[in-house]
């Protein structure tokens, strides 16, 4: 038989290819294409279909009213109820720009982020909807779990807190809420970026980094650090200032050569002689590159950090700090 | 060699220059290619993670692209590369398949089973195979995306899907 179908799929179909082709078909990408805004490629006519689907679902089953709206201005939600057997769909609804969810105690929620990523709303949770569709997405979560699988590039979903702003790196993560507004972020694919008051944080995978209200976001550390370090940094963070000399001396005593990623954000948030005990214990841990003096670090030459950045084999800082662009000039 | 459409080497100078829209353009052209190449590779549970991977790679290597006209061998090549990395960070089981294959529904399972025999293939077959049995793509496509020859890739995907016959018809008759 010719090979013509295996080379383009021209000719009469060879049985077998086409049959290895129906196996595999579950193994291809899934990953919708990125939600940006000169690709042009949403399949707008679906997606109005599913709209006046979910819409009328929701006003059978709730009794809301909900105007017709373009699929730019919302998203897709589906509300899951736990059971002794496991979940259960309990209802398909849109949640539009403005309006809140909230879930119960044995209740969750799916909510697709247009084209460009899902989110997972857990029991008790309380988020808004900012904004949907280009440039980005935006939620603002009052309190809660709010677990996020991102697939666009950087820059493009952006969670508010009220004590920081998470912004999407291409990554998974769970951001946590509690009802005082301190947050807790986990990265487990990625990276994120965490932002408050011109502060930024950079959390990679295995990472994590707390964030209080009225305070910078805090050092991130990775969740095998040791506890020691973790409570050290917590103090350097959140805790009083007279605290703060012994918990510096603590965290740079219990950092091993991994924690380079805490300690080199230690290095732009300490002053004087702390910054300069920082210094010393990175250049431990990491020898700082050439061209990365000690008099420029202190100085707080950004070329510099972001040198020795690049030699923590952690990733570029070129790419991490795009995400800042895509800040709107209020994100703080 | 196939060259790429002329809008892809647009689309990469922009992307070179900043422009996110033509990036995300040309993820949702080459995010197949790139799936492919790391199913190829790599435990099929890790392949998403590393298509955003080689993706972020790609974005901040973007100004060392110095001929746009290459960017999906240039791509292409970031995805070997990156896979090849991700065995050098650890000691990791190579064919994945008795990790993709527990927990797998019924209906994956002979999914799983082809593409663990595609695995056991020699790599130059390997990757021509996957990117036309799984990722759809016709021949010329590969060839255009990839950088090889339409000629090579032919001939790969021949001899590979020969193997595989035979591959698959004594794993059927043991």
């Amino acid at each position: 038989m010719s090979d013509d179908y295996l080379w383009d799929g021209a000719g009469r179909p060879d049985p077998e290819v086409a049959h290895l082709e129906r196996v595999l078909f579950p193994l291809r990408s899934q990953r919708p294409a990125p939600d940006l805004p000169a690709a042009g490629r949403r399949p707008l006519g679906g997606r109005l279909a599913a709209l006046a689907a979910a819409a009328a679902f929701l006003l059978a089953v709730s009794g809301l009213w909900l105007a017709r709206v373009g699929p730019e201005s919302s998203w897709e939600v589906t509300r899951l109820t736990s059971t002794p057997s496991g979940e259960t769909v309990a209802g398909v609804e849109r949640l539009r720009v403005g309006q809140w969810l909230e879930t119960g105690r044995t209740s969750s929620a799916r909510l697709a982020i247009g084209t460009i990523g899902q989110v997972e709303a857990g029991p008790d949770t309380r988020l808004r909807l900012v904004d949907a569709g280009a440039p980005s997405h935006r939620v603002a979560l009052a309190r809660g779990v709010l677990h996020a699988r991102i697939w666009a590039p950087p820059g493009r979903f952006f969670v508010d807190t009220p004590s920081a702003v998470a912004v999407d790196l291409g990554c998974e993560y769970t951001l946590t809420v509690d009802e005082t507004g301190a947050g807790l972020l986990r990265v487990s694919s990625g990276w994120v970026g965490l932002e408050h008051g011109g502060r930024e944080s950079f959390v990679p995978r295995g990472a994590a980094c707390a964030s209080r209200p009225g305070h910078a976001p805090g050092t991130p550390y990775y969740e095998d650090a040791a506890a020691e370090l973790k409570r050290a940094l917590a103090d350097v963070d959140f805790g009083p200032a007279v605290a703060r000399p012994e918990a510096v001396r603590s965290a740079l005593a219990s950092a091993r050569r991994e924690d380079a990623l805490s300690l080199w954000h230690l290095l732009t948030r300490l002053d004087g002689d702390e910054r300069a005990a920082a210094y010393d214990r990175l250049a431990q841990l990491v020898a700082p590159p050439e061209g990365v003096t000690r008099e420029g670090v202190l100085a707080g030459d950004r070329r510099m950090l972001d040198r020795w950045w690049e030699a923590l084999g952690l990733g570029s800082a070129g790419w991490w700090r795009l995400w800042l662009t895509h800040l709107p000039p209020d994100a703080s | 060699m196939v060259p790429p459409a002329p809008e892809e080497a647009t689309l990469a100078r922009a992307a070179r220059e900043g422009d996110r829209a033509a990036f995300g353009e040309l993820y949702a052209r080459y995010a197949r290619m790139v799936h492919g190449i790391l199913l190829a590779r790599v435990p099929r549970s890790e392949v998403d993670d590393l298509v955003q991977d080689v993706f972020l790679l790609a974005l901040r290597r973007l100004d060392g692209l110095r001929n746009p006209d290459a960017f999906g061998p240039w791509l292409a090549m970031i995805t070997r590369h990156r896979a090849a990395d991700h065995f050098r960070r650890g000691p990791r089981e190579t064919s994945g398949l008795p990790e993709d294959l527990r927990g797998a529904p019924p209906t994956e399972g002979e999914a799983i089973a082809v593409l663990a025999a595609i695995r056991r293939l020699p790599e130059a077959y390997r990757e021509p195979l996957i990117l036309r049995l799984v990722e759809g793509m016709t021949g010329p496509e590969i060839a255009a995306r990839t950088g090889l020859t339409p000629g090579s890739v032919r001939v790969n995907l021949h001899r590979g899907m020969q193997m595989l016959r035979a591959q698959l018809g004594r794993e059927v008759a043991s």
